[in-house]
């Protein structure tokens, strides 16, 4: 070992601030978010967080399209600022400026806003009431957020295993805290951080322990120098077969593919459900950007190996999510069953591993994080004495009560539904026929059931909402929101129609953006 | 092939040494005051086994030191690459670890303002 | 002494994590079988770096270390309020999100 420290050509290494831009600002704001935190008077924290928030997402949206076109490994080989990389930042953002809108919200809840005002006080308590009572707000919150943003970008552009697994770990340990700070059914949230905690800590050392793999069977951590290893055909099969599966459990996890699906609803459900929003579009992207590199630039030449491990895989997750979302009676928990039978779909577009593949995977990602979005920030809107009514039941006649709110729920639900015309059906088409294209026509089919299935527990939806009487009295009734989540909710109906009506727009964006810069 | 091994034969007799130093010293030129505290072992600040029944309770401000104690010391490992190679990364290595550096602080500021430093 | 033998041990130390988060029921416990395992991937890079001469393994580890430290921090602090909640660490008692 010696004599490779003495090994003397040393080169200083460079960093290019440029093409890193969009995570510089995020964790530039995240820093200084996290220092009003420290320095600002309570009361003028919130406003000063939001407009850190709101201008950080809208500079790093900025950066991203100043840089867009660039095709290049930055960071001394850790991080890939290609076409696809920047598509994703860019939706990453995109989405969480709606998200952030949604979790700004404080005039739906009489108390406050969606957060616990001191997530340390216990349930229930004097200290909790006097907390509530003072109309304190937990703005600790946002750094959080800023700091999982920041994560979510880097993820999806990481072009090493390492980067890869430090990226998914600063996406996550925020998240499992924000499961946790509900303001009402604290319990409940606190249980979902919990689980969400166990879990996802469990799958990244698997992860991690395939990192390890992949770099003893190649030398390096470099995605690309797996690639040249394959290539060169070098070293133990079993050793490249072990690792990729220990890999992709870490990713598929956080992607929500049956069988690592279990955490999904408990934590959909018990975190605050802007947060649920947020973490399902988001997280998503960045997860499945992140699987789609690794698929198609460092295991792209022994595609025959993994490909029957991931038909199953997907195969099984469209049906599980679907059969399991016929059966709920919680709109949250349906909606995370949904979220599970869409993984399914997205995987098709994995498995095609050609350009038509990856830009449909792309454009079925963002038609799916709008529709999410939108579709949890009316669950929060819904409500009764005690706070969300995310009882099915309690959805009946809704459309009488507000035919505006249950119209734009309607939109969603046939956006997931991939219904002509809505931002769904342009996403299940590219993937479909990516799929198609890429010879994985046996998943096609299953897919094309499982929507057909899913397409009924929509509708049923649908029809409860507008078709039945709403259960006399039961306190359930539609709250009017305050701008931000009433822009929200706007910004996802636009996105999805416009995406629905004119697809060409997206699709060229996804088709342009290429392939993966190896 | 045996003096390869000297300096870890070094590094022992050192180590026995200080040991050995640390123990004798203070009972040679320190003061002797005894009382409860001084006269337990030393088991990182909590009261020394045997414990109470089920390994008994400390006060949560403990977990709250131990925890922020570990984070700070754990980000000080990227410094020693940093102290090895500090001479051939010029001024890039020198801005890069002042961004490192600036970055904790203000965890370090954050976690000072909000009480988390005050035992009691 | 054979490097592969460390990778043995590095395998049967993750196995060991792997089943004590799957058996064990108090939630400190499963997470220290977690640290156990990301403190074998640790190992498994080390000896790794050693068969393939090259450092990359080591400063790997340096990483680990500190988003293990990071991760003790989250999760003991969840752990924490769950059991001030509670007065229980198991997570059978965790049961209130289900079907």
């Amino acid at each position: 070992m010696s004599s490779l420290l003495a090994a003397a050509s040393f080169d200083v290494p460079t960093i290019e601030y440029g093409q890193l831009s969009p995570m510089l600002i995020i964790f530039g704001v995240a820093v200084l978010s996290l220092l009003v935190e420290a320095f600002a008077p309570r009361g003028s924290r919130r406003p000063i967080q939001l407009v850190l928030v709101f201008a950080g997402l809208a500079a790093a949206f900025a950066a991203v399209v100043m840089i867009r076109g660039t095709q290049h490994i930055a960071a001394m080989g850790s991080v890939a600022v290609d076409g696809p990389a920047l598509f994703m930042q860019g939706a990453i953002l995109v989405l969480a400026f709606i998200a952030a809108l949604v979790m700004a919200e404080r005039q739906v809840d009489p108390l406050g806003d969606a957060f616990a005002p001191r997530a340390s006080a216990l349930p229930g308590s004097t200290d909790e009431i006097a907390f509530t009572r003072l109309g304190w707000l937990q703005t600790e919150v946002w750094p959080l957020f800023l700091f999982s943003v920041g994560g979510m970008l880097l993820f999806p552009a990481s072009a090493d295993l390492l980067t890869m697994f430090v990226a998914l770990e600063v996406v996550s340990l925020p998240l499992y805290i924000m499961a946790g700070l509900a303001r009402r059914r604290r319990l409940l949230s606190q249980e979902a951080a919990l689980k969400y905690f166990v879990l996802g800590a469990f799958s990244s050392a698997f992860f991690l322990y395939g990192t390890a793999l992949f770099y003893g069977y190649a030398g390096s951590v470099d995605l690309s120098a797996i690639s040249d290893a394959l290539t060169a055909n070098a070293g133990s099969m079993w050793l490249v077969i072990t690792a990729t599966g220990l890999v992709s459990v870490g990713l598929l996890f956080k992607i929500g593919a049956v069988p690592f699906h279990q955490w999904t609803p408990d934590v959909y459900q018990g975190s605050p459900t802007p947060v649920t929003g947020f973490m399902a579009a988001c997280t998503k992207i960045a997860a499945f950007g992140a699987l789609l590199r690794i698929m198609y630039v460092a295991l792209g030449g022994i595609r025959w190996d993994w490909r029957p491990m991931m038909y199953v895989i997907a195969a099984l997750t469209m049906i599980v999510g679907t059969l399991f979302a016929l059966t709920q009676t919680d709109m949250k928990r349906m909606l995370a069953y949904s979220s599970i039978a869409q993984a399914g779909f997205m995987l098709v577009g994995v498995i095609a591993t050609n350009q038509a593949g990856l830009s449909g995977t792309m454009v079925y990602l963002v038609a799916y994080g709008i529709a999410t979005i939108g579709a949890f920030a009316i669950v929060t809107l819904v409500r009764d004495s005690t706070g969300e009514a995310s009882h099915l039941s309690q959805w009946a006649g809704l459309g009488r009560k507000a035919p505006i709110v249950a119209s734009a729920f309607a939109l969603f639900l046939l956006a997931f539904a991939g219904i002509p015309l809505t931002s769904g059906f342009t996403g299940k088409f590219a993937v479909f026929t990516a799929g198609i294209a890429g010879g994985a026509t046996p998943v096609v089919i299953i897919g094309l059931v499982a929507s057909a299935v899913a397409a009924f527990f929509y509708v049923r939806v649908i029809v409860l909402m507008f078709f039945n009487e709403p259960t006399s009295d039961d306190g359930v009734s539609v709250v009017v929101p305050s701008g931000f989540t009433t822009l929200a909710i706007t910004i996802s109906v636009a996105l999805t129609l416009v995406i629905g009506l004119v697809p060409q727009l997206i699709l060229d964006l996804a088709n342009q953006a290429g392939l993966f810069i190896r | 092939m045996g003096e390869v091994y000297l300096p870890i034969l070094v590094l022992g007799i050192l180590g026995a040494a200080f040991a050995v130093f640390s123990v004798a010293a203070p009972s040679i030129i320190g003061p002797r005051r005894y009382n409860r505290a001084r006269l337990d072992a030393y088991e990182c600040g909590i009261d020394p086994t045997p414990q109470p029944i089920g390994g008994g309770r400390f006060p949560i401000k403990y977990y709250l030191t131990a925890m922020l104690f570990i984070v700070f010391d754990i980000e000080i490992v990227f410094l020693y690459p940093f102290a090895v190679a500090f001479d051939q990364l010029r001024l890039f290595g020198l801005i890069e670890m002042a961004v490192f550096i600036v970055t904790v602080l203000a965890v370090y500021a954050y976690v000072w303002r909000r009480g988390g430093l005050e035992w009691d | 002494m054979n490097p592969a033998n460390y990778l043995y041990l590095s395998a049967i130390l993750f196995s060991l994590g792997a089943v004590g988060v799957l058996v064990r029921r108090n939630a400190i416990v499963m997470f220290m079988c977690v640290e156990l395992m990301l403190n074998a991937c640790n190992l498994a890079f080390v000896s790794f770096a050693r068969i393939n001469g090259n450092l990359d393994g080591q400063v790997i580890a340096f990483f680990v270390m500190v988003v293990a430290a990071a991760e003790v921090v989250v999760g003991l602090a969840i752990i924490m309020t769950i059991f001030r909640t509670r007065r229980s660490a198991s997570v059978d008692e965790a049961n209130l999100l289900k079907y």
